[in-house]
């Protein structure tokens, strides 16, 4: 069992490892890293098939690290529920992408260079996800963070994909402040990082981990008030979309808070909080994904919408079920992004929607994943979308908490059935809007293969996946029959909602927007303000307090500089002699002599 | 009233008069100045001195300390009509300003 799971980690450094020799200046080298993949997903579904048998959780903690005085810091890799089926998942999902890019880079002169970046990304998340202590977890944590900083910024040369690279930096950075206060909250009054130390021993008040925990999840999942690097962030090419930002990397802040959930048990105010962010932040990117343009920044903004409902189910006690959504939830995002690359691709570069339309007869196959994974996104039911979003909605209808939060995040499902329809809508449907000289093929052996498996596990991973693992918590049952509809309703009114929208609509004049278009096209006018106006201002205050308020004010102008003012003004205003200064003295000589001489009569 | 005290006091009423009238220059006034306070600061010396007032020995100290500050004053003054005019001619002075 463990030897396998290491077997399999250590797959994966190999192409990394070989980067210095021969076999990266190679051609072969994408083939190489995509087959090294696929091995490694094949191995590693052996542990997980042992685990799903016998249930048994396993911990690996080979390699004594270092001690810092009372602290001991070993290599350990924690094989439990969540790892052991996150990891095969991870690896199908990546082995699906690297073949994709392995037609989409196929232009491009640093393809190895790009695959050594998604792989060494891969194991990243892997330490990540395996991590037993929060040492390795912040390893895991920052590698990503640095990976999707160097893929986001691939094409260097363009100043928007350096921005948004840097964007996604600075909001992590705010999100890792959380972490890092976490851990060491944790040092101070628990001396210990490891997981099973922490959970073990009972503390008296959680709030600040707790607290610090939910600032790098928002920093690192794009929730509301860390959330604008996520769309920013499609600036990238598309596997790196399809890879870190909507399966793996995007989802490491939820996983973290995952990994808490006996710490978030207990705490009411933590989860009442938890549940209030994700519902905001689901609402809000849910709106903004409706009026946008671009296609990749709608499936951004709904992967956004997603990871909101992840937090949503954990404060509402539910990890396990947001876990089995992180699982289903990576296989149709990734093969949105996927079908939208292709189309881009096809398209000539050409990502507005407005200019799309009538792909429907071109690219069948296209048409077929696309339409086939948003109605796993929206939750249709029996796809895979169904087992986790359905569940979901359900336990958070039948659960004693929040009603403002439930109600907001059924208006963002009926919202994301209307964002999807948009998408079909423009793309697939009615006359062509593009350049008619493009050649649009999909007859690529790697796309066509990579999209099919994603397709296939968008259709039964859901069920293969929900009927497989070990029992967790108990779904409720029982229920009256209108809470269990409720997901299907408000969805199936989303989508006939939009349809007769965009259809009532199509022909129409453009009308100049309105403001409610303008707050949700600009994404609720968020980075424009908050990119500008903080930082200004406290530049301005400090500037301000530091230079002028004590030395220009006090020092120079109130004493020496106001007196010689006051001085000059009033002289000026009082005085109204004339200068004749010899005949003032003069007459000051003669009275002299004269008082002398006439006063001197008393001899 | 003894030689030296006619002798000094003349001294005083030379640099009085030099004070008083002078043809162009504001400079030789603030110099005439110097030469009434030098001629009073010997004035006390000598009176004090010859008539053993010891009790009153500090004042030509404190004659010299004030005589700097005006002495200080007048040159500052002088400046400042330097800076405007480029010279001290005191034919300059019937324009108030600084």
């Amino acid at each position: 069992f463990t030897p396998l799971m290491l077997t399999a980690m250590f797959i994966l450094l190999l192409p990394i490892i070989m980067s210095n020799t021969q076999l990266y200046k190679n051609s072969l080298y994408p083939h190489y890293v995509k087959t090294t993949i696929s091995y490694a997903f094949i191995i590693s579904m052996i542990p997980t098939m042992m685990f799903i048998s016998s249930g048994q959780e396993a911990v690996i903690s080979n390699w004594h690290w270092l001690s810092i005085q009372t602290l001991k810091l070993s290599l350990s890799f924690k094989m439990d529920y969540f790892s052991t089926i996150f990891i095969p998942v991870a690896l199908f999902v990546t082995w699906s992408i690297m073949e994709f890019s392995m037609w989409y880079m196929h232009s491009d002169p640093y393809i190895n260079r790009f695959f050594k970046y998604l792989l060494m990304f891969l194991i990243t998340m892997m330490i990540l996800v395996t991590a037993n202590n929060l040492f390795q977890l912040f390893i895991g944590w920052e590698g990503v963070g640095i990976m999707s900083f160097l893929l986001i910024g691939w094409w260097y040369g363009r100043a928007d994909a350096n921005t948004a690279a840097l964007q996604a930096i600075l909001y992590n950075r705010i999100g890792d402040v959380g972490f890092i206060m976490a851990m060491a909250w944790f040092l101070t009054n628990s001396n210990a990082w490891d997981f099973q130390q922490i959970f073990i021993t009972q503390h008296e008040n959680l709030n600040i981990p707790l607290l610090g925990l939910l600032l790098a999840a928002t920093g690192k999942s794009a929730q509301f008030g860390l959330h604008p690097w996520l769309p920013s962030a499609m600036e990238g090419p598309t596997p790196v979309s399809a890879l870190l930002h909507s399966s793996t990397m995007v989802v490491a802040g939820v996983f973290l808070l995952i990994r808490f959930y006996p710490l978030m048990e207990q705490n009411k105010t933590m989860q009442t909080l938890t549940l209030c962010l994700g519902a905001i932040t689901t609402l809000f990117t849910a709106i903004c994904a409706l009026t946008q343009n671009d296609i990749k920044k709608i499936v951004a903004f709904s992967t956004s919408s997603q990871l909101g409902l992840m937090i949503v189910t954990i404060g509402i006690n539910q990890p396990y079920l947001a876990f089995l959504h992180i699982c289903t939830h990576a296989f149709f995002k990734a093969m949105l992004f996927m079908c939208s690359g292709s189309i881009i691709h096809s398209l000539n570069d050409e990502q507005d929607i407005r200019k799309m339309g009538g792909l429907y007869k071109p690219m069948p196959f296209t048409t077929t994943s696309l339409i086939i994974g948003s109605l796993a996104l929206t939750g249709m039911p029996f796809l895979t979308g169904f087992y986790s979003k359905d569940l979901i909605i359900e336990t958070a209808n039948t659960s004693y908490t929040n009603a403002w939060a439930l109600l907001i995040t059924l208006i963002a499902t009926s919202l994301t059935a209307a964002y999807s329809t948009r998408i079909m809508f423009f793309v697939l449907l009615g006359q062509p809007r593009f350049n008619t000289l493009n050649l649009i093929n999909e007859n690529n052996t790697h796309l066509i293969n990579s999209i099919k498996r994603l397709l296939i596990g968008s259709i039964f991973a859901g069920y293969l996946i929900s009927y497989n693992i070990p029992p967790t918590t108990i779904p409720q049952m029982t229920m009256p029959y209108y809470l269990k509809l409720t997901a299907l309703a408000v969805t199936i009114a989303g989508f006939i909602l939009a349809l007769e929208l965009n259809l009532a609509a199509k022909n129409l004049k453009f009308m100049y927007p309105s403001s409610l278009f303008k707050f949700s096209n600009l994404l609720g006018y968020f980075p424009i303000v908050m990119h500008r106006l903080p930082s200004k201002m406290s530049l301005t205050m400090s500037q301000k307090s530091a230079s002028m308020l004590l030395d220009m004010i006090w020092l120079e102008n109130v004493f020496p500089k106001s007196i010689s003012l006051f001085q000059m003004k009033m002289s000026t205003t009082v005085s109204n002699q004339k200068g004749l200064v010899k005949l003032y003295f003069l007459s000051f000589m003669i009275t002299l002599a004269l008082s002398l001489i006439l006063l001197n009569s008393h001899e | 009233m003894s030689m030296v005290y006619i002798n000094i006091f003349l001294a005083f009423i030379m640099s009085l008069m030099g004070l008083l009238m002078y043809r162009s220059h504001l400079m030789s006034s603030l110099l005439c100045l110097e030469g009434m306070m030098l001629s009073l600061f010997i004035m006390m010396a000598v009176a004090i001195l010859n008539n053993h007032l010891t009790l009153a020995s500090m004042t030509p100290i404190i004659l010299l300390v004030f005589a700097a500050c005006e002495a200080a004053l007048g040159l500052s003054l002088l400046v400042m009509v330097s800076n405007t005019y480029g010279t001290d001619y005191v034919q300059n002075l019937n324009l108030l300003q600084c």
